[in-house]
């Protein structure tokens, strides 16, 4: 098989700029997003302005890692206002960010009479709709010719905080890890707001967060990116106003100088050197989001978002083809990776299917060649249909694609194959048993150009897909459950049949966890079924004998106490029973004598909540009150001392409860001193920690309101001290602290883990979609 | 546990007390390194314990795992325990728990008319659309009345068979096999039975059936058909036999621990665990 590629060399183009080859969709297509967006403030100058100083500060903030690129661009057609935005100039993501900001405000395109538009506007009118895209269209070109305002590339499935979550990969462990890091370091940077922000806003542009921009960055930071600002939890104390303030520094931060380190140009993100293969256990590496402005091939352009490629023309030399990386690799503990990319206009010679490859490489295979010729590169080729797996010479897989068509790359790393899809439509499979465990490296989505003017738009799951991948997932995820329904049990107890297994599991834990009641009950009417199923002549069925043991009734009595907020109790009860368990238990004693405090706080909180509402009922009601007075004596009799006190000068009651308040301020004020004195010589980071935590919740009227801090007050925190304390119970009496349910329960997680490593079966099933066929209790 | 039975009778040792006691801590050594309990020193534990110990069974999870259970299989006086001793909201009502549950109870027994008119109270449609179901049920009661009749007088299972059953085997190929097989059941004396014959006989198949038409009337309440418990033991076995197949590094042998109480059973003066 012949190479295209290297047919079509000696005749190509590569010719540097073509003053005249200025593509017509340039004048065209935004037009057709501005009419959907419809939005017209092209004319606010505030915003240009800060645009405007949002490139003249990145500028300079961040030198162009590619200035010879900015030279072959300057040297192009395209409108200068674009470079004055200067966005490429801004390195790896950052720039990305910047082009957001650009992208979101659409009021930072002047109108420029005659004047073509960014070329990257582009990519959403073809998510708007597809049609402009085949070859001129005259009667689209002039009905556009007056709206001039690109709207944003849509992305709804990056949320506000700038989380990527591909509709499939929703409800996968690996998605929901990722999540959680996201989280996390959305918590810590706010909670270091203070010190972190006072150096970004010294650092960094104040116009890279105008309207409001979230940082999409976020999701894609490197583990330990935020490791740096550490929470100063001292200054917890401010409102929530001061709060809001700080957060938004935060993210002006991410953009400049706080992950600089990261994903600046020198920490090159997402770098050549492959530095986002972070070989740490338990890391989990962030999901493709774009391309890599640090790993292309000079000749390529990395447009807008980062979801764009475009071939500028400048001569490559010898090289045979131009190829750019994903900024990060398709992590085989998803299971299964997709993305599609979308070829937009080309050249103007009209070539319907330009040499285009789209597919997956390490970073060992070199971007000067197409995808696919090289060692560890996998590649589907759109000039003669063809798939090259690894060698040059390809093999007839499937028809063309060009312009206009949208090709996907799905990755099976459970099955080991990969296949393409064309306008949703999924062709067979291209690569079987792809040797994934001898790549060196990690597999990147990597698509290739040749030609000037050639165009791409990737989808990483920002957004819907044309292919139906979900649907895809889904029949994977089946197939997996169905073996696990079919799955035999009896292996786990030998002897047991799977509902005598899942019948004892359920009898112990209610016996281990001191359910004592409900054990019994459930004893019984175990009884009773078997009893039932008991055929004449067999053996009479023998009773369950449920322990009525000392212990299980002592410990549900601590439990109980602890759920209804009486510390107190709950430690004479312990120490009386089990003299040595908080002797032993620093860490339950010290957790018991911070949940007394937090109830002190709670039960003034609550107190409070009902002052303030009768303060609020005593300034409605005196009117209506005055009225129907006697009428309401006489119905209250004696016992309405509330309204009465109100009738008479709606503030007695109050007054009385107020100061019953200051008790319970001064009681807890005194208990806190207390509790602090005796830990403070304790060395645990935690202590200190947990001791700050609560101790804030005094510097608030009402901590109940304030929903940073509420939280620390929920019930939850009862069920979680009385679990630990069972649990220290336990071991002090010789027993396992977990009852085998919950063995079962933490074996399989560890289980699932180890399947889900190299994105065998694992990935597509998780314990948490167990739990979450459970309907949500309801009252009966 | 067998294995130690034999041992000791390879020994031709009399099992004495003093000695079952031996082998009894022997055995509890043994059993300790295999599930890893934390109080007792455990030196060779292998990772994988260590990191299923690291992982933490949320409370809530385990604890609506419990409830969902006792809901769905049918246990309403357990079920409205936990509710007050857990301070969990019900998941169904208490009345509709116990209509399930009546209802197995009387297919456990045996007494599939009242079972079939029960089901055709809370659910005048679920037969009608289940013919499957209908049919095991059908079936079931006929291997109640040839139970009954045992060697007597066989007129009223012969009666029951051709009006309610017949007509339906008649369309369905797998019906037919069925009702031939149970018929099998009038002819030949009970007690020399082949195996598949005489498991129409065991109470498996009371419990079978019960299941089946829990299962469906869950169905077409919830849209779900069992408890969640079942999926997570299923999952558990499914998991550790792919991962032994794909030869990841685990412990020869994964206890869950279920058997630590049977133990304390043995101590406070039951039988020992250590009888065939």
């Amino acid at each position: 098989m012949t190479n295209p590629y290297q047919q079509q060399h000696g005749s190509s183009s590569f010719t540097g700029s073509d003053p005249g080859g200025l593509p017509p969709l340039n004048v065209r297509r935004p037009s057709y997003a501005s009419v959907v967006s419809g939005s017209n403030n092209n004319n606010n100058p505030a915003a240009r302005a800060a645009a405007a100083r949002s490139g003249a500060f990145s500028h300079i903030l961040n030198p162009s890692p590619d200035a010879d690129q900015q030279h072959a661009h300057d040297s192009s057609p395209y409108p200068t206002r674009y470079d004055g935005m200067s966005y490429t100039q801004l390195g790896g993501d950052d720039d990305a960010a910047a082009a957001g900001v650009l992208n979101r405000g659409g009021a930072l395109w002047p109108p420029r009479p005659g004047s073509s538009f960014p070329y990257f506007s582009r990519a959403f009118d073809l998510y708007m709709s597809k049609d402009p895209l085949l070859a001129g269209d005259p009667a689209a070109a002039a009905s556009s010719e007056d709206v001039r305002i690109p709207a944003p590339i849509p992305a709804p499935y990056i949320s506000a905080t700038g989380f990527l979550a591909p509709s499939y990969l929703r409800g996968t462990s690996y998605l929901q890890k990722l999540e959680e890091r996201h989280h996390a370091r959305l918590l810590a940077e706010r909670d270091g707001g203070l010190g972190a922000g006072g150096a970004g806003s010294k650092a960094g542009p104040p116009a890279q967060s105008v309207g409001g921009i979230p940082s999409r960055l976020a999701s894609n930071l490197p583990p330990g990116a935020s490791s740096t600002h550490l929470p100063a939890v001292g200054t917890k104390v401010s409102g929530t106003a001061h709060r809001g303030v700080a957060y938004d520094v935060v993210e002006k931060t991410h953009f400049a100088g706080g992950s600089g380190g990261h994903h600046g140009i020198g920490g090159g993100g997402g770098g050549i050197g492959g530095e986002d293969e972070y070989g740490d256990a338990g890391a989990v590496s962030p999901l493709p989001s774009r391309w890599n402005r640090l790993d292309k091939e000079a000749a390529l352009e990395v447009l807008g978002d980062g979801y764009e490629v475009r071939h500028t023309g400048r001569p490559t030399g010898d090289h045979e083809a131009s190829a750019v990386r994903a900024d990060h690799y398709m992590a085989p503990a998803c299971g299964v990776y997709y993305f599609e990319v979308t070829v937009l206009n080309t050249r103007s010679d009209r070539v319907k299917t330009p040499p285009i490859a789209i597919g997956f490489a390490s970073k060992e295979a070199s971007i000067s060649r197409a995808p696919g010729w090289e060692p560890d590169s996998w590649g589907y080729h759109g000039d003669d249909g063809n798939s090259f797996a690894s060698q040059n010479v390809g093999k007839p897989y499937a028809e063309m694609y060009g312009v206009g068509d949208t090709v996907g790359c799905l990755v099976n790393f459970r099955l080991n194959h990969a296949l393409f899809t064309k306008n949703g439509r999924e062709l067979s499979i291209a690569f079987k048993d792809i040797p994934f465990k001898d790549v060196k490296g990690k597999l990147y989505p990597i698509v290739g150009l040749k030609k000037k003017e050639d165009h791409i738009m990737a989808n990483f799951g920002q957004r819907p897909f044309m292919f139906d991948i979900d649907g895809y997932m889904k029949r994977q995820t089946s197939m997996i459950e169905d073996e696990i329904r079919a799955a035999d049990t009896t292996q786990l107890v030998p002897g047991l049949s799977e509902t005598e297994i899942i019948q004892q599991l359920v009898l112990q834990f209610l016996q281990h966890d001191g359910y004592v009641e409900t054990a019994r009950a459930f004893a019984e009417e175990l009884h009773a079924e078997k009893s039932a199923l008991r055929l004449e002549g067999e053996e009479p069925v023998q009773g369950i004998n449920v322990r009525d043991d000392e212990d299980a009734h002592n410990r549900q009595r601590i439990r109980r106490a602890v759920l209804e907020g009486d510390i107190d109790s709950a430690m004479n009860y312990t120490r009386l029973h089990y003299p040595t368990v908080l002797k032993e238990n620093l860490q339950v004693y010290f957790r018991l004598r911070c949940r007394k405090f937090i109830e002190m706080i709670r039960r003034e909180a609550e107190l409070n909540m009902l002052l303030e509402e009768r303060r609020g009922a005593a300034a409605r009601k005196p009117h209506q009150q005055a009225d129907d007075n006697d009428e309401e004596m006489l119905d209250n009799g004696g016992g309405g001392d509330l309204d009465m006190s109100m009738t008479e000068d709606g503030g007695n009651g109050v007054a009385a409860d107020a100061a019953g308040l200051s008790k319970l301020s001064q009681e807890a004020l005194t208990y806190g001193m207390e509790l602090r004195g005796e830990f403070r010589g304790d060395p645990r980071r935690e202590t200190a920690k947990q001791l700050d935590e609560i101790f804030s919740l005094i510097a608030y009227p009402n901590p109940l309101r304030v929903k940073e801090v509420a939280h620390l007050l929920d019930g939850s925190g009862r069920v979680a001290v009385a679990e630990e304390l069972n649990s220290a119970i336990l071991m002090s009496l010789g027993k396992s602290s977990r009852a085998a349910l919950e063995n079962v329960y933490a074996q399989t997680a560890v289980l699932l883990e180890d399947l889900r490593q190299d994105g065998g079966d694992g990935a597509f099933v998780t314990l948490d979609s167990v739990v979450a066929g459970i309907p949500p209790s309801r009252v009966g | 546990m067998s294995n130690w039975s034999a041992a000791l009778e390879l020994s031709g040792l009399d099992t004495d007390s003093a000695f079952q006691d031996t082998i009894l801590a022997q055995f509890r050594e043994s059993y300790d390194r295999m599930n890893s309990s934390p109080s007792t020193a455990t030196p060779l534990q292998h990772a994988f314990e260590k990191r299923a110990a690291d992982v933490k069974a949320p409370k809530s999870d385990i604890n609506a795992l419990i409830l969902d259970y006792l809901t769905m299989e049918g246990y309403p006086k357990a079920a409205a325990k936990f509710c007050k001793e857990a301070n969990l909201q019900p998941q169904q009502p208490d009345l509709s728990i116990q209509t399930r549950q009546d209802i197995q109870h009387a297919i456990h027994s045996g007494n599939i008319e009242t079972a079939i008119s029960s089901l055709n109270e809370l659910d005048p449609e679920l037969l009608d659309t289940d013919p499957d179901l209908h049919f095991s049920l059908l079936r079931l009661q006929l291997v109640e009345l040839i139970r009954q009749c045992n060697g007597g007088d066989i007129s009223p299972a012969l009666d029951f068979a051709t009006k309610k059953l017949a007509p339906r085997a008649a369309t369905n190929r797998d019906f037919l096999n069925d009702l031939e097989q149970t018929m099998a059941l009038i002819i030949f004396p009970h007690d020399t039975l082949q195996p598949e014959l005489a498991a129409l006989l065991s109470s498996d198949l009371r419990r079978t059936t019960a299941t089946k038409v829990n299962e469906a009337v869950l169905l077409r309440q919830n849209r779900r058909r069992e408890a969640a418990i079942r999926q997570l033991v299923r999952m558990r076995a499914w998991a550790e036999t792919s991962a032994r197949s794909k030869k990841k590094d685990l412990p020869e042998s994964i206890g869950i621990g279920l058997n630590e109480d049977s133990m304390e059973y043995g101590e406070s003066g039951h039988e020992p665990m250590i009888t065939t």
